[in-house]
């Protein structure tokens, strides 16, 4: 554990001397504040369109972070030969893997409590708060970046950075959809629809994260309404996690084949 | 019996690079084996699969055939790695981290206690010459700074074999016979070495075996001393010419001036004394008599010659 937790602690700490990722903290910051501004054009939807806005940047800027890092998190390690040094020490392949994962993992929690935090502050300075529903909405988008990580690791662990990040957004977008994709294959023949399911099933349903405006069971559920109960936050929570430990997995079995030359 | 502490046996690497898969057979056929205590150079021109080879019994690139073991275990396994200390050619480092803040996280890697790897770092850090850039993060060392380290985190688990992959690349001379210093010191606290390399004056100075690779075939594994030849080569007679005619050479010689007056090369077989005492009859003043054995450089240019890769002798 205490291999592991090197590992993680050192890619978190390589996230924290990282320029570029500053300059993405810069630019999500600045649409959760844009959101005050875009407030401040509504009649009266002041804190609905801050909770709108503020949720959409942390989302996005979320899922870029996770993609950004995410790719170049085993690649950077090939690319600039670092692993000829760490890997002959006594360290499994798999520990090496699971410890960048969790030290990406560190360095999201932190970035996503400093845009949550920033949400927050606004909220406070126009009078409302960042309640239950928000704090659930932004557990979510955790566990939206916690998947899109382990995609991303996933395909960095046998292709470049550039056709990684190009599946792994390609998960993002497609998973989104996947509500939409379903309604598709009621259209569709019995057997088109099944095959349409089939894959929708192999797909991460990445819409489960981000259920504002959804219908859940048979109502609407919203952030600035009723949002969903601690049952759905729950198997939420346990599809995210599960889905991420088997894209890892599989992610440690191709890394534990490759040769390093 | 000798305590082996690495054996190769038969290990081959093929790659298959492009589209195509072409196939690039990177070793063909390495066996030697390294004895504990000893400084072991393992010697090939650039490209012959050394670096292949030591990536190998490490653990990095898996073998094609053959079988590899290190410490007693076959390769990979953790704990044979646990006392094994490793420096890859032209090592990379993390080059946000500071030498305490890289060798703290090399020392984790080996389960070392926290207060264990912050005195060892420190210790290391002194030894290698770095004492003057602790707090200097990596990205801003010098080639020679980073092989220091390299050297440092390679001896962090306290390791009782040392693999050094091209310890000597991009060294100045001094830096160079530190390196030499610091190999013959670990050989002196029991630890056992291995390098790669193609420099030869400095395996000649450091090590107790050999073993060459050429185009990704072993060739000569054994001490320098029994893998040079002790035949006589030749004579090399140095003389100042004074007055007189040059004395009479044997069939074969050859004669070419010095700044001090003129160096003569007797062939192999050739009657040195009634040379000396024909040079001495015309009035020469012998400066020196030099007997040429076969060296190393010799014997790595005479294999890669008859290997057919001769384009990287020395």
């Amino acid at each position: 554990m205490n291999r592991i937790g090197a590992i993680a602690w050192n890619t978190f700490r390589e996230a924290v001397r990282n320029k570029i990722l500053y300059s993405l903290l810069f630019f999500a910051v600045l649409i959760i504040l844009s959101a005050l501004a875009i407030g401040s054009l509504t009649l009266h939807e002041e804190i609905r369109t801050i909770r709108d806005v503020g949720l959409f940047g942390i989302d996005i800027f979320g899922v870029i972070i996770a993609i950004f890092v995410g790719v170049n998190l085993l690649y950077k390690e090939l690319d600039l030969k670092t692993v000829y040094t760490i890997l002959p020490k006594p360290l499994w392949r798999w520990e090496f893997v699971l410890g960048k994962w969790l030290g990406m993992l560190l360095t999201l929690a932190v970035q996503m409590a400093v845009m949550g935090l920033v949400l927050g502050i606004i909220l406070a300075l126009e009078g409302a708060s960042f309640d239950a529903p928000m704090g659930k909405a932004v557990w979510l988008l955790f566990i939206n970046v916690t998947l899109v990580t382990s995609i991303a690791v996933f395909f960095s662990s046998f292709s470049s950075p550039f056709l990684s990040g190009f599946f792994a957004l390609g998960c993002f977008v497609v998973g989104r959809s996947v509500p939409d994709i379903r309604a598709l294959g009621e259209k569709m023949s019995p057997s088109g629809k099944s095959a349409l399911n089939f894959i929708c099933s192999l797909i991460p349903n990445l819409h489960l994260f981000y259920p504002s405006g959804a219908i859940v069971g048979a109502e609407e559920v919203s952030v600035h309404r009723q949002f969903v109960g601690a049952d759905y936050i729950v198997s939420a929570t346990a599809y995210g996690v599960t889905y991420s430990v088997v894209v890892l997995i599989l992610a440690m079995l191709i890394f534990r084949k490759r040769d390093f030359v | 019996m000798t305590d082996i502490v690495l054996r190769a046996d038969g290990l081959a690497k093929t790659f298959h690079l492009g589209f195509f898969r072409k196939r690039v057979e990177a070793v063909k056929e390495a066996t030697f084996d390294v004895r504990r205590g000893e400084v072991f150079g393992y010697l090939g021109p650039n490209g012959s699969g050394k670096t292949t080879t030591l990536k190998m019994l490490m653990g990095l690139v898996f073998p094609s055939r053959g079988r590899a073991e290190v410490l007693g275990r076959s390769v990979p396994n953790r704990e044979a790695k646990r006392r094994l200390g490793y420096l890859p050619e032209s090592p990379y480092f993390y080059e946000y981290l500071s030498p305490e803040e890289f060798l703290d996280l090399v020392g984790s890697l080996f389960d070392v206690p926290r207060r264990e790897r912050r005195l060892r770092a420190d210790r290391l850090i002194g030894r290698v010459g770095l004492d003057h850039a602790r707090g200097r993060p990596l990205r801003k060392f010098s080639k020679g700074m980073l092989q220091r380290i390299g050297i440092a985190q390679a001896l962090m688990g306290d390791p009782e074999l040392v693999v050094l992959d091209e310890p000597m690349t991009g060294l100045d001379p001094i830096g160079r016979k530190e390196i030499r210093d610091l190999m013959l010191e670990l050989r002196r606290e029991g630890r056992t070495v291995l390098y790669s390399t193609h420099i030869l004056p400095d395996v000649e100075m450091t090590c107790d075996r050999v073993a060459m690779i050429f185009a990704g075939r072993i060739r000569n594994v054994g001490p320098l001393s029994e893998l040079l030849t002790a035949r006589l080569l030749s004579t090399e007679v140095c003389l100042r010419h004074n007055v007189g005619r040059i004395p009479p050479l044997p069939d074969g010689a050859q004669l070419r001036q010095t700044p001090d007056g003129m160096m003569v090369d007797l062939p192999e077989g050739s009657d040195v004394d009634a040379f000396l005492k024909a040079a001495l009859a015309s009035s020469a003043n012998i400066i020196s008599v030099t007997p040429r054995r076969e060296s190393l450089e010799d014997l790595f240019v005479r294999e890669a010659a008859s290997d057919g890769s001769n384009r990287g002798a020395a």
